[in-house]
């Protein structure tokens, strides 16, 4: 499988393979070398020696402007979110075709990142409710209801949510199934746009797991509070 | 004539120490044993005290006057029994010197109704002469302050009464002396005749009112089936409040002067109130012996219950008729039954008796004994004045009873507790075995839970990627098939694969949800074969009545109408509308048009077509075809009463 991803890479003319290696080890030696740059990392979460989360975060933090792609069998939302969590930018699907996957590559360096209806669903639900969890503002002034997810109240929100309005607008729409263009077309903005949403949404959400660990470690008294 | 007597002149000397400590003794066992008969001698050890006993009596009965001395006590019972009449009583007495300080007269016993003069000076007079059967005044014993001014040397007294038949009356000697001293005995007599009978009255009623409220209320309710199904009530409390409320009557006849009707109906319901005391005492007795199951006990029982109602009768025959001998009778009988009882219930108590049972039957010893010492002093002996001792031992009667009762209010209430613990306990273990049971339920139904599950993924990987695999594997052996279609089909597995797991997150009943994922999966093929996809689908209402089964259901006959379009079609654009139905029922309408060739909607290709049909009818969705080339519409209607909505196919 391996293979098929560095081949598919080498293929392009576009794209340079820095290097393929098979374990968390090697991976974690060959970005601690200081004489490796790396644009893009795409990982398996399944790997021999550990799971793969463990690299995007080394990586993200050696190497602040490397966009890992996780490398997912089936795309399912639990090991893509947890892998967002972990600062990737993106997933790829293991059955992809070697185009797609140089494409893929290259719409993220772009600035496109692929979010499934799944997983749009899953941040809406999760980072909503939390929330409205925390929340100490009053509620936003309420929006067209047909823009929310079914069975969710827009009033429930509260003002200062992880997600803008718009961003949230743009996920309601990739959960109901609607492409980059056609919610484009919807909002009646470029897609580059909603692609710069979306990747910005990517960026929130492992900040906001970061800061979200260091919140829930002064809470629990595992770090040193200031002042 | 008869000179009024000085009594024991002898004590006219100044009583020596020895003397002195006697009395002293005598006095203190006469409080304790407060036997009101041994008064004459306290009177007679009296210095300055006089007692009068010697009397000329005119007596009128029926008109005809005698005249005739006599020595007081003056029993009229005994002298003129079954009459009623006056009497005029002259006592006259002689004082050596005058007294200088405040005389005092008490007479234990005189009437029924009295006057007393001395000097021809009106002392006192309570009830009135002529007015025969009316009130009683002969109930207390009397005392009359006399002013020093109203004696002389010679004086005399003279007493009329008015006695009504078999009522006790009559005179008592008349007591003379110093105030304080004379007003000391009147003292006790009045204590043991009034203010005792009141203690006993409250006594009684209290233990009657006891026993009569628990006879009321604790009720036992009657166990199903049982005849009558009325709830059962103890006798014994019931017996012992009859027994002590008819007591509380006798002994309170002593505080009634003015009887609410005429005698003698007021003396029957005294004796009848006797009576029922001693009848339900018998009766109480055979409960507290436990003798109430013996044959012969209903007998006794019943023989017990005729002397009751012969009372009234016999009553009626000795007080208003004459016929004492009738009550005489009477009381034969009820004596000689008792008596009969009393050896038996002493003899079963010494022997194994509770502690209960001992207490009634010492009671009931000391009672027939003091009974009897009553009848003696009152029916055989001529004591006039003083009082029944029964009365008092009666208390310990009382006392018995009501232990009787808190005993076996203590036991019942004891096995109250007992049987309320065991209830406890039982609803404990119920609750324990109920909720051992909601744990097994629990078990069960998530144990089913996972069953569904399993079948359900089973089903997915029959109807999916394992029919793909074998048609795969079909294809490759038949070595007809070239690579692209061995390809397509293994698309299919896995795509059908990705769709089968993507249903597990879907929640139940949201169809934007279910429609995104299909789309989300087939739409890198829909871009290889160049087709170009409309989505029209507005924000829907979950539908509740599809559970993850039916989702999964319904993504299948997504997977295949797509599937079919991909495959067979040849269509340039397919497009997706989904539009929430509020007529005639609510739903969601689910169309998939394509531009294709079209197909003969009679004749479908393979068996996709009738697969679909047949999961529509599983989730009670309906299925409409309708195609022509370059129109195909492959329609689902879905509704939470999808029974009965017709549906139109375009």
């Amino acid at each position: 499988m391996r293979g098929f991803f560095a081949t598919s890479v080498q293929r392009c003319a576009e794209l340079c393979l820095a290097a393929s290696v098979g374990t968390v080890a090697e991976a974690t030696a060959w970005l601690d070398d200081d004489a490796n740059t790396v644009d893009v990392l795409l990982v398996d979460l399944g790997l021999p020696d550990g799971s793969g989360l463990g690299v995007i975060r080394h990586a993200v933090r050696l190497h602040p402007r490397c966009e890992p792609l996780v490398i997912s069998m089936f795309g399912d939302d639990d090991n893509v979110l947890a892998s967002i969590e972990a600062g990737a930018l993106g997933y790829i699907h293991k059955d992809s075709r070697p185009e797609d996957i140089a494409r893929t590559i290259l719409d993220m360096r772009a600035g496109a990142s692929p979010i499934s209806p799944m997983i749009a669903r899953r941040v809406l639900s999760k980072y909503r409710s939390d929330q409205v969890g925390r929340a100490t503002g009053p509620p936003p002034p309420s929006r067209l209801p047909d823009k929310s997810l079914p069975g969710t109240d827009p009033d429930a929100l509260p003002k200062r949510s992880l997600l803008s309005p718009r961003e949230q607008d743009v996920l309601a729409l990739i959960a109901r199934g609607f492409t980059y263009a056609e919610i484009a077309r919807l909002q009646s903005v470029t897609v580059h746009t909603v692609q710069t949403h979306i990747k910005n949404l990517y960026a929130k959400l492992s900040v906001n797991s970061r800061s979200e660990a260091v919140f829930e470690a002064s809470r629990m008294g595992l770090l040193p509070r200031h002042g | 004539m008869a000179e009024p007597g000085r009594v024991g002149s002898t004590s006219l000397r100044a009583p020596t120490p020895l003397t002195q400590g006697l009395w002293a003794g005598l006095r203190r066992l006469l409080r304790q044993l407060g036997a009101p008969v041994l008064l004459c001698l306290a009177v007679q050890a009296n210095a300055l005290t006089l007692e009068l006993r010697e009397a000329r009596a005119s007596v009128t009965i029926q008109g005809q006057t005698t005249q005739l001395a006599v020595r007081l006590p003056y029993h009229w019972d005994r002298v003129h029994g079954g009459l009623q009449g006056v009497a005029d009583f002259e006592l006259p007495f002689t004082l050596a010197e005058l007294p200088d300080k405040p005389y005092g007269l008490y007479v234990s016993r005189l009437g029924n109704a009295y006057e007393i003069w001395l000097n021809g000076v009106l002392l006192e007079r309570n009830g009135d002469m002529r007015n025969f059967n009316g009130a009683d005044y002969a109930k207390s014993p009397r005392f009359v302050d006399i002013t020093p001014g109203l004696l002389r040397a010679e004086n005399v007294f003279r007493v009329y009464i008015r006695v009504d038949k078999g009522r006790r009356g009559g005179l008592a000697p008349l007591v003379l002396g110093p105030e304080d001293e004379v007003q000391r005995l009147y003292e006790r007599d009045y204590r043991w005749r009034t203010t005792g009978s009141m203690v006993v009255v409250v006594l009684s009623l209290l233990v009657g009112g006891v026993a009569l409220a628990l006879w009321a209320t604790q009720a036992v309710p009657a166990k199903p089936g049982q005849a009558g199904g009325r709830p059962l009530r103890d006798r014994l409390y019931l017996l012992a409040a009859i027994a002590e409320l008819s007591w509380t009557v006798n002994v309170g006849d002593a505080l009634i002067e003015t009887p609410p009707f005429g005698w003698p109906w007021w003396g029957m319901v005294t004796i009848a109130a006797t009576a029922v005391w001693v009848c339900t005492m018998a009766l109480f007795c055979i409960e507290v012996a436990g003798w109430g199951r013996h044959p012969l006990v209903r007998w006794l029982r019943r023989w017990i219950l005729l002397l009751l109602a012969a009372n009234p009768v016999v009553t009626a025959a000795a007080l208003v008729h004459g016929y004492a001998l009738a009550l005489t009778l009477w009381y034969t009988a009820l004596g000689l039954t008792c008596l009969a009882l009393l050896p038996l219930f002493v003899q079963k108590a010494v022997r194994d008796g509770s502690i209960a049972h001992r207490m009634v039957a010492a009671a009931l010893l000391l009672n027939t004994l003091v009974g009897m010492r009553d009848i003696y002093a009152f029916r055989v002996s001529a004591t006039y004045g003083g009082t029944t001792m029964l009365r008092y031992s009666s208390i310990l009667f009382g006392l018995a009873l009501a232990y009787v009762v808190i005993a076996r209010l203590r036991s019942t209430s004891g096995q109250v507790r007992d049987l309320l613990s065991g209830m406890a306990a039982q609803v404990k273990a119920k609750e324990i075995e109920l909720q051992t049971s909601y744990q097994r339920v629990e078990t069960l139904a998530r144990e089913q839970a996972r069953a569904d599950e399993r079948t359900r993924i089973l089903r997915d990987m029959h109807d999916g990627v394992g029919s793909h695999i074998s048609t795969a594997i079909r294809q490759l052996q038949s070595g007809k098939a070239d690579a692209s279609d061995v390809l397509h089909t293994l698309r299919d597995s896995l795509d059908h694969l990705k769709l089968s797991i993507d249903a597990m997150n879907v929640p139940p009943g949201d169809i934007n949800a279910l429609l995104a994922n299909v789309r989300y999966r087939l739409e890198p093929r829909f871009l290889a074969c160049d087709i170009r996809l409309t989505w029209d689908v507005d924000l829907l209402e979950p539908i509740t009545a599809m559970d993850a089964s039916a989702m999964a259901q319904l993504q299948f006959m997504l997977f295949e109408a797509f599937s079919n379009v991909l495959q067979h079609a040849n269509a340039r654009t397919l497009c997706v509308l989904a539009h929430p139905r509020e007529t005639p029922c609510r739903g969601v309408r689910l169309q998939i048009i394509d531009d294709g060739r079209g197909f003969d909607v009679d004749q479908p290709r393979g068996n996709g077509l009738s697969s679909m049909q047949e999961r529509a009818r599983g989730i009670g969705a309906l299925l409409g075809l309708a195609s022509a080339p370059g129109r195909t519409v492959v329609e689902i209607t879905l509704g939470s009463a999808p029974s009965g909505c017709a549906v139109v196919v375009p």
